[in-house]
């Protein structure tokens, strides 16, 4: 199968995931902090189609949001989301990615117990820390709080995506498994 | 997969998508650029003045101006308890300014229009051997495989539902995942068979 095919086909079945999962409603903690599964796409999109992969898979999703496509959580889209205090968080998605695939790439997967650990570290580092340090530059530049407001406000979302990052290895262990051929990490 | 965009006719959807979207980038990158309070409240106020004068084709935006209204009350109550009243009205006037604009933009403007604008814009990348044209496949192949996912998802919970009595939920995560994997390489194996690439 030629690579252009096989990327094309993937990026946009990824990008077509992540929109699926603003789709699935979303779970409510107990502190009435939302979990919804788009930043869990960020994740398996890095771990699983490697750095460029992910990071084209994020622009095609988030160009599709800008063009109008009502595809974020909730039913959110439009211009308009970029210009809110979270769109550094948005922003952070594909470069998050990146990170993800980048370190995933780095870290062993030879067995599905590997690609699973591999996995949980990759989408802590992309996932879940870059997302969230550029999500709080966002919230600094755009909604001019101060650094701790800002830290402050998004260290409420680590536990919830501390638990993304688990399902993220969970679901990295299955493909792992179920195929033993797939390359993480590209 | 609907868009945001409004088919009741307006104003706005006369003025064509790419003199909106130069006036938005404009105007976005001005509102961040300046700090003077009279010049964000004008241009609030007629962002305002413009959504109002679009009529019933602004009903769609009700659980967006909602969810704004919220991000502005919590950003100026940060702001109002750190004694910084000024600070809290300049942001949550360019807030408000530059997310009506987007919103007007993507209310009055169809989706097909908006991405002939990007393809035109993205046409000098074609010089460094990307195609814009691959964007337009790429969307609408995301855009067919959106709705069939979702399809899926639905009956692998409704599977799960009746083996187990309870929804999936995050269980079924990883089947989909793989039933995805597995559709891409059948999708690759049609784009290469078409594009012969």
């Amino acid at each position: 199968m030629h690579n252009s095919s096989r990327s094309i086909a993937l990026i946009s079945l990824f990008a077509a995931l992540i929109a699926v999962f603003g789709l699935i409603p979303k779970i409510d903690l107990p502190l009435g902090v939302p979990i919804t599964l788009q930043t869990l796409g960020v994740m398996l999109a890095g771990c699983l189609l490697g750095p460029q992969r992910a990071l084209q898979a994020l622009a095609l999703f988030l160009a599709a949001v800008a063009l109008g496509l009502p595809l974020l959580s909730g039913g959110r889209g439009g211009l308009g989301v970029f210009f809110a205090p979270a769109s550094g968080y948005l922003m952070g998605w594909p470069i998050g990615a990146f990170i993800t695939g980048w370190v995933m790439a780095m870290l062993p997967t030879t067995s599905p117990r590997s690609a699973a650990i591999s996995a949980f570290i990759a989408s802590a580092v992309g996932g879940l820390l870059v997302v969230h340090m550029l999500g709080v530059v966002g919230l600094v530049h755009i909604a001019n709080l101060s650094w701790e407001q800002a830290l402050m406000g998004t260290l409420v979302f680590v536990p919830g995506d501390l638990i993304k990052c688990a399902l993220c290895a969970t679901v990295v262990h299955t493909v792992a498994r179920g195929l033993p051929d797939w390359r993480f990490g590209g | 997969m609907g868009s945001l965009y409004s088919e009741q006719h307006t104003w706005l959807h006369a003025v064509p998508a790419s003199v909106k979207l130069a006036c938005l980038a404009l105007l976005g990158t001005g509102l961040f650029l300046t700090d003077q309070l009279h010049t964000l409240l004008v241009t609030c106020v007629c962002c305002i003045a413009i959504l109002i004068s679009l009529g019933k084709a602004a009903a769609n935006t009700k659980p967006f101006l909602i969810g704004l209204a919220f991000a502005c009350g919590l950003i100026a109550g940060f702001h109002l308890y750190m004694q910084h009243p000024t600070l809290a009205a300049i942001t949550v006037l360019r807030l408000v300014s530059t997310s009506l604009m987007g919103v007007m933009l993507t209310l009055t403007t169809r989706y097909s229009d908006l991405l002939h604008v990007f393809e035109r814009l993205l046409s000098p990348l074609t010089y460094m051997g990307i195609s814009s044209k691959q964007l337009a496949l790429q969307l609408a192949l995301m855009m067919r495989f959106t709705e069939h996912f979702f399809v899926l998802w639905r009956r692998l919970d409704d599977a799960h539902r009746l083996r187990t009595g309870k929804s999936g939920g995050f269980k079924i995560l990883a089947p989909l995942t793989i039933q995805m994997l597995v559709a891409a390489h059948r999708v690759a194996d049609a784009l290469h068979l078409r594009l012969r690439r």
